[in-house]
Parts: C-alpha cells; structure tokens; sequence
C-alpha cells in the first residue's frame, strides 16, 4: 500500500497523524502532513485507512 | 447573453431560490432549543437552501455540501471592505456583528497567506508542545482555588480562566491582566445584539481594546517575544499592518482563543458528568480514547458554528449557480450532524472512527488556533479527571448562552465533588511564578527560534 498527502489540500488539521503517527510526520512550522516514506508497513494499514477517512479536507489518498 | 437569455436565466434563479427556500436565522429566541430539529429539516429537504433573513443569503448546512462549496477558495471571499476600498464584501458575520476588520479571518490570500506564514510558528503542534507544562501549571493552580470546597463553577472557576492565561502568555501580554480581557469577550459573543445590556457590553470591550492597544505599544517600546511582536514585525504584501490592522488581528486571537476552547471544555464536562461510565472508560484508556474524544465533542459541539462568505466569481455547485456578491453562510455545526457523513450523528461516541469534522472549517482559513485549543482541552480535562474524577454537574445551575449565534458556549456549569488537597500554590502565585518562566525561558517564542519546552518547578 502506498499512501501520498495531497499538499494543495492539507490544511493541517493534524488528525492523520493522531492516526498513524507512524507514518505521516508534521511540519514544526505550520503542522502540515506528508508520508514518511511511500510504502506502509503492513501493521500500519488499518491505522492508515482510519487516517485517510479522519482527513477533513481529504488530501490523503492510497494506491496498491 | 441577450436580454431575453438574461431574464431567462434570473428567472431561472428565482424559480430556484423559491424551491430551496428556507428562513434561517440563528438569532431567534427558539434557534438554540430547535437547533437538532431544525438541521435534521435542513438535511431532509434543502442542504443548499435560500434564506431571505438578514438580507438574503445561502444557507449550506450539509456535510458533503459545506465540503465541495467551500472547497472553491478562489470563489469565495471573507474579506470585509470597511472601507469600501475594494469590492465591499461584508465579511464573515451573518447577520452583520461588528464594525472593523476581524483581522485575517476576514481577508483574502494573498494577505491572509502572509498573516499565517508569520504566525504559523506559534501555533504550530511543535510550538504547543513547549507549553504544555505552563498549561498544566496553570490548571493544577486554577483547580486549587476549589479543590478543598468541593464544589466549582467549570465555567468561572476552570475553562474560563485556562485559555485566558494561556492566551496572554503566548500574545506577550502580562498574565496578571487576564481578569481585563475575559469577561468583556465573552459577553460580547452571549449577549444577543438587541439586549438592553449591550451598551454595557460595548464599554465594556471598548476598555479591554484601550488595554490592547496599551499593550501593542508596551511590546513596540520594550521588545519581547510572542504573537504581538510577530504581527508587529509581519511583513503583509509589502508592508507593515496599520495600527487598525494590528488590534483586529489581536482580537481575532483573543476572541478564538478564549471563548470556543471554554465552550468545548464546558459541554464535554456536562456531558461527562451525565455518562459516568462513559467518563470512568475514558479516564482509564486515555492513551486510546483521550484524541478520539477530543475529536468527538469537537464535532458534536462545534464551538463556533459557522462562518459567512461573500461569493466572488460565479460558480455552479450541485445544479445550484451561485453568483459574485452572493452571500453564503458556512455551517460547520450543521454539517457535523449530517448522517450522510457521520452515523448516528446526534449521538456522542467517543471512540469514533473516520471522523472528519469541520468543528475548525475547512481551507485555509482553517482555525489556527486548533492545536492550542486541543491541547488546552485535553489538560483541563485531564487534570479535572485526575483530581475530581466523582463530580456531579448541578443542572439547576446550568446556563448556556442566551444566543449561541455566535458560539455555542455556556455561562455557567455548577458542579461538586469529593474534595481533595490542594497541590502546590495557589493562583496568584502560580501567575506570579509562570510569568517570570515566561520571560525567562522565552516560552512565546517562535518554534523557529527555540523548540525548548517549558520547565515549570
């Protein structure tokens, strides 16, 4: 599973990283997402696909 | 378009406005009993609907509607023409509250872009982080005032208090002064506009806006670090922000940073008290509930319930064709509650998945503030849980906001409890102490500057 963060759309709401915060890491300066790394671990998916649907602007997006 | 497809297509409007109407005025006495009643009716037949109240305007209270409406950034305006210098937009408030530019939650990009830039690191989750012991310090010393009484007003004696301390400190203004700016805020967002107690009220922030301004010129005399000293130095497409500029936007800071974190705190402890088993599972599993409740009574709540829009360019949405200097109100509140986004939204799960509210909007004028409310919360709430896990919230005492037009907060929530022992010193010198932490550790400052957390004895 890949998992990419939209920055156009991120606004920094910070709840995918409440979720996994395994695998989206926050900018110190504004709290805005990105993916570390492309690939999630598998013990991660479950938690990833709770972020991808926690995202109110929805800028997470998944693909196998 | 030729006079005859002209008046077609305004035809074609007003055939449409009549099919979707709706009068919605959140200031009605009957607004706040009403309110579940009311978006549930919203939900079923117009989640776009027509408004004639307040001079006419857009009504958008479903989830998915709010989501794909105010998704057209480069459509949608907050500015607030004061001077009529530009295109006279009106602002965020519907119907109209106040008179001056509510700094830049009711500008555009690319001011309000440079706004954020220089306060982003602030109020970013690595600059709340350095805090979070003042804030702790705060909430032991706050709850010791009570603890020995066992019985506290959450409002006057807690949530009230907490975000105004916090605020202060993070603006650079003296800790001290915390009584000056609390009461005149909140009173200006309870108070209904036609209340013969709003002449008071207006005096009333008139002085704590004479003590803003005292306070902006004390920080440009003696420099010290925080949100004032940032606004000050912001560079806002090329220049320095004007006097006017600089008191707008510390009010905007103060006004969302005190009263929405109170309300949120406020409701979640009422709801607490009436779910005692709810309440004993979230204060045993806090590692796997405390963020997800949060996140909850953020929805459920909705703190500040919407925000208006003036339509700049044309756009269509969902069959619907919104025209520039359209007015249109945004409700997160309502959207929150929509089943179509949330099962069972009128239920409070605190454990719940997939919760992508809007309690904080949605794009770029999302609230700035979200991660210092968060984190306000949670240490209230916990230190309200470690310290009187057992209290009872008298409902005879209970008084929401007469209005909650504005945001949906409460003036009073009696409780009691077992009481405890107090923990360390009281208020006043737990102020006295934080104040100098402050200055000496330089906890205001930016994250970029220093990402020290604050060490509080």
């Amino acid at each position: 599973m890949r998992v990419h963060v939209d920055q156009s759309r991120c606004q920094g709401h910070t709840l995918c990283a409440m979720r996994a915060p395994a695998v989206f890491e926050l900018s110190d300066m504004d709290g805005h997402s990105s993916a570390i790394g492309d690939e999630v671990p598998a013990n991660q998916e479950e938690n990833v696909r709770n972020a991808v649907d926690s995202c109110p602007e929805q800028a997470i997006s998944l693909s196998q | 378009m030729t006079t005859e497809t002209h008046d077609a297509a305004d035809n074609d409007r007003t055939e449409l406005k009549a099919r979707l109407r709706y009068d919605f005025d959140r200031t009605a006495p009957d607004y706040k009993d009403n309110f579940d009643s009311i978006t549930a009716e919203l939900h079923q037949k117009c989640p776009i609907a027509w408004s004639e109240t307040h001079g006419g305007h857009w009504v958008i209270s479903g989830g998915p509607d709010v989501f794909g409406i105010a998704r057209n950034g480069e459509a949608l305006s907050s500015d607030h023409d004061i001077a009529n210098q530009r295109r006279g937009y009106q602002g965020i408030a519907i119907p109209k509250a106040h008179q001056y530019q509510m700094g830049f939650l009711e500008m555009d990009p690319p001011g309000q872009r440079h706004y954020r830039q220089a306060l982003n690191p602030y109020m970013s989750p690595a600059a709340v982080e350095r805090w979070i012991p003042f804030a702790d310090d705060i909430c032991r010393a706050v709850l010791n005032e009570r603890i020995e009484t066992g019985s506290i007003d959450f409002v006057e004696e807690l949530a009230n208090v907490v975000p105004a301390i916090q605020t202060l400190a993070m603006l650079g203004l003296p800790l001290v002064d915390w009584p000056i700016y609390n009461e005149p805020f909140h009173a200006a967002v309870y108070t209904p506009p036609d209340s013969p107690d709003m002449p008071r009220v207006m005096e009333l922030v008139g002085t704590m806006l004479n003590n803003v301004a005292a306070g902006v010129a004390s920080v440009r005399a003696n420099p010290r670090p925080g949100l004032i000293d940032a606004i000050i130095n912001a560079e806002i497409e090329g220049r320095a922000p004007t006097d006017d500029e600089v008191i707008g936007t510390i009010t905007l800071l103060i006004g969302g940073g005190f009263d929405t974190t109170t309300a949120l705190t406020t409701h979640s402890l009422e709801w607490l008290s009436a779910h005692p088993d709810e309440r004993d599972r979230l204060s045993r599993n806090r590692d796997a509930l405390l963020d997800s409740a949060t996140e909850e009574f953020l929805r459920f709540y909705t703190p500040a319930p919407g925000d208006g829009r003036t339509v700049s360019a044309d756009f269509e949405y969902n069959g619907v064709q919104f025209k520039e200097g359209d007015r249109l109100w945004l409700s997160w509140a309502m959207a929150n509650r929509d089943p179509q986004m949330f099962e069972c939204p009128h239920e409070i799960e605190i454990d719940r998945k997939g919760n992508r509210h809007q309690a904080f909007g949605l794009g770029v004028h999302r609230c700035i503030g979200s991660n210092m409310g968060r984190m306000m919360f949670k240490r209230m709430l916990t230190a309200v849980l470690d310290r009187m896990p057992d209290f009872v919230v008298d409902s005879s005492g209970r008084e929401a906001y007469e209005s909650i037009a504005m945001m949906n907060g409460m003036r009073h929530l009696p409780a009691t409890f077992t009481p405890g022992r107090r923990v360390g010193d009281g208020l006043d010198a737990t102020i006295e102490r934080l104040q100098k932490v402050c200055d000496e550790q330089r906890i205001a400052e930016p994250v970029t500057k220093s990402t020290r957390v604050a060490k509080v004895d």
